[in-house]
């Protein structure tokens, strides 16, 4: 009994809170079951943040290899998935900095929904239709967006992010942050026609 | 459009109704319930919000799964270094050897004997006490998930007898107490994903 090797998926069960504290002393499988659990979430956000589909997987990999150097950091072992997304939100707004200079950001956002696109229906097709349009259509405004806003958007509406975090990740004051938030959504929802 | 700028007739603002979404916080609360104007304009935003949401759904479907080889590639990408945490000295067989191993060794050996235990899991464990000491008292604490329906105590026990042995063997350290923490009661796995019988069940 108890000679046998752990089940190869033993740690998939295990919270977040435990895994951290296992990663903080050093154990690299509790680190990665916690990556591989919140890869996905971080690998949306770092897309809809740097445009680029090749750029956020080089974010999501900055991102973990921060979050290992730093996990033993971490006050509340529990909110692991918010810290990850905070993490993955900093280097995204680096990398655009850093690209900024090289490449045209509005011909890269082409870039992620075309490569995004053609993937498999949900199986309510009538409703997934009206949905995905819709959908479709949040896209298109929030591309046209300015940048500075559809960053402040992102970081509250994907990562969930308080006005302080934000503030601290993209440089400017909680008052700029409720601005630029309020005047994304006020456009959005023109663009959406959602005033009646 | 009936908002052709961003303050209403009643005089709040829409950004005010934006920070109420993401606080609840408002100047005049008794306001907003009142005033068909504010209730169009949260409604409207709310929406947006809402259709925000979905998108991020899709964004991470169309992110594909952890177990995918994108994140494999990521994490063979990372090659996450080791924490060898402090050196404990270790004699040798020879009075010239200077041998060492390190805390971070020994977690893993607590880890792996917690782990081979049915139904549990380490968390994170500690070493208190001036290990680079040789013979100085050190205790060890751990923290331990155990699937519901195993005999928490029991696991308890076993955890600390089998780590005994275990530490004698493979360290010199001086241990004095072995203290096991249980924080969590994991969720048993679906018995219709798994092929082999649960730990507890006798043949």
């Amino acid at each position: 009994m108890t000679g046998s090797p752990p089940a190869p998926h033993h740690l998939d069960a295990v919270p977040d809170a435990l895994l951290a504290g296992r990663a903080a002393d050093g154990d690299t499988a509790a680190f990665e079951t916690l990556a591989r659990r919140h890869g996905p979430v971080m690998r949306a956000a770092a897309r809809r943040l740097t445009g680029s589909l090749a750029d956020a997987d080089d974010v999501v990999q900055e991102a973990l290899m921060q979050a290992w150097r730093q996990i033993d950091t971490l006050r509340e072992p529990g909110a692991v998935r918010g810290w990850l997304l905070r993490i993955t939100g900093s280097r995204s707004i680096d990398h655009l900095r850093r690209r900024r200079f090289h490449t045209d950001v509005d011909s890269v956002e082409e870039t992620l929904d075309a490569g995004m696109a053609g993937r498999p229906a949900s199986p309510d097709p009538e409703s997934s239709a009206v949905s995905g349009s819709r959908i479709e259509a949040l896209k298109r405004a929030l591309a046209a967006l300015p940048e500075e806003q559809r960053r402040c958007w992102v970081l509250k509406e994907f990562n969930d992010q308080s006005y302080e975090d934000i503030a601290q990740t993209l440089n400017i004051s909680t008052a700029s942050v409720r601005g630029r938030l309020a005047r994304a959504r006020v456009t959005l929802a023109r663009e959406m026609e959602e005033w009646r | 459009m009936s908002t052709p700028n961003d303050t209403l007739d009643c005089g709040h603002t829409l950004a005010e109704l934006s920070t109420y979404l993401d606080t609840g916080e408002f100047a005049d609360p008794g306001h907003l319930n009142q005033c068909p104007e504010c209730q169009a304009g949260l409604a409207a935003l709310g929406s947006i919000s809402a259709l925000g949401t979905d998108l991020r759904d899709a964004d991470i479907a169309a992110a594909g799964s952890g177990t995918d080889d994108w994140m494999q590639s990521i994490l063979d990408n990372l090659r996450l270094e080791l924490r060898p945490g402090r050196s404990i000295p270790v004699r040798g067989g020879h009075a010239d050897d200077i041998l060492s191993e390190t805390e971070g060794a020994i977690s893993a050996v607590i880890r792996s004997v917690a782990d081979a235990l049915p139904g549990t899991a380490a968390g994170k464990c500690r070493l208190h006490g001036d290990v680079g000491t040789p013979g100085a008292p050190v205790t060890v604490s751990v923290d331990l998930a155990v699937v519901y329906g195993h005999p928490l105590e029991q696991r308890a026990a076993e955890l600390r007898s089998q780590l005994a042995e275990t530490l004698s063997q493979q360290t010199e350290l001086n241990i004095t107490s072995i203290d096991v923490t249980i924080t969590d009661i994991l969720a048993p796995p679906p018995s219709a994903d798994r092929t082999r019988t649960t730990p507890e069940e006798k043949p």
